[in-house]
């Protein structure tokens, strides 16, 4: 399994969750990270790079000969009005996001390919159905990766691979330790369930997109919580 | 690598994909378009194949440039000038 954006957050959570399970977790970001476990590697890169992101998806596909599953989780946010916001923050946005999630997904793609099975699962946000203010441009991005997910999903259905999509419900990480309390609790009141989630229930949900018998599932987005 | 070094491999690679004794496979096999031996879906296996056979000669090539899809005759005509883009790539 390859996880992008191992190394804190829900990405680290699920790393450490699958490990438990007995997987082998191949992990990347863009610094090192302190996880140990004898089933985990953990690869410095930037997730745009599309030169690393090669050579790591090979070199994984060499070393253990198949790649089951790719969790694309990397993503960075910025959340600002966007008279404030810099072209460099969009550009960054989109290459981490966007171009890092079809970058992991079209080089394992084309690994799983040759086993006739595979199991790829990305990560969009509640901010794409709510379009939510001040996140114009982190909710693109998402969206672009939900619906290049759902054609992906054709694509890819000959293949034995299945590609699908998970919004988190608002879980506190990072992405969202600056956004202002009265602010988040008008978003959890949008949501069906009116509390924050946790890194579990994102697991669960990818649980059962990578179980072998979710084979008709595919081109799907879940979003925790409640839109 | 030179030119029958790769000739081989993309022969080798097409051979294995269509599994078909009855076809021969040489340096005029046709891989796009009117008289293929593999359709479009054939054709991305293929690529997919041939670059995996270059990995594991460390060579890390991406036949799907920018520069070979603008190309006014594409490079993955046939097994010969495939042949001769990935010596372009590899050298």
């Amino acid at each position: 399994m390859i996880i992008t954006g191992s190394r804190k957050g829900i990405g680290r959570f699920l790393a450490e969750y699958y490990l438990e399970k007995g997987i082998t977790v191949i992990g990347c970001s863009r610094s090192e990270s302190d996880l140990q476990h004898k089933n985990y590697e953990h690869h410095c890169l930037d997730v745009a790079d599309e030169k690393a992101v090669q050579k790591l998806v090979r070199n994984t596909a060499k070393k253990f000969g198949k790649i089951d599953y790719l969790i694309n989780n990397a993503g960075i946010a910025s959340m600002n009005h966007s008279f404030l916001t810099p072209l460099s923050i969009v550009e960054k946005m989109f290459k981490t996001n966007v171009f890092g999630t079809f970058l992991f997904t079209r080089e394992c793609g084309k690994v799983m390919s040759k086993k006739k099975f595979g199991r790829i699962v990305n990560m969009t946000t509640f901010a794409v159905p709510f379009k939510l203010e001040g996140e114009a441009v982190y909710a693109a991005s998402k969206a672009a990766i939900t619906v290049m997910a759902e054609a992906l999903a054709r694509e890819y259905a000959g293949f034995g691979i299945t590609v699908n999509t998970v919004a988190p419900p608002a879980v506190q990480t990072d992405l969202i330790a600056h956004v202002k309390k009265d602010k988040m609790d008008k978003l959890l009141q949008r949501q069906a369930i009116h509390r924050f989630g946790e890194a579990k229930d994102v697991a669960n949900t990818i649980d059962f997109f990578l179980r072998d018998e979710s084979t008709m599932v595919t081109g799907q987005t879940v979003y925790l919580g409640g839109v | 690598m030179n030119k029958e070094e790769a000739l081989q491999i993309v022969i080798d690679a097409v051979k294995e994909y269509i599994d078909d004794d009855s076809t021969t496979i040489n340096k005029e096999t046709i891989l796009l378009g009117n008289n293929a031996v593999v359709d479009s879906i054939g054709l991305v296996n293929l690529i997919v194949d041939i670059e995996g056979a270059l990995s594991e000669k460390d060579l890390e090539i991406t036949l799907t440039s920018e520069d070979a899809m603008s190309r006014r005759k594409s490079p993955f005509r046939s097994v010969e000038t495939l042949s001769d883009y990935i010596v372009e790539l590899a050298n």
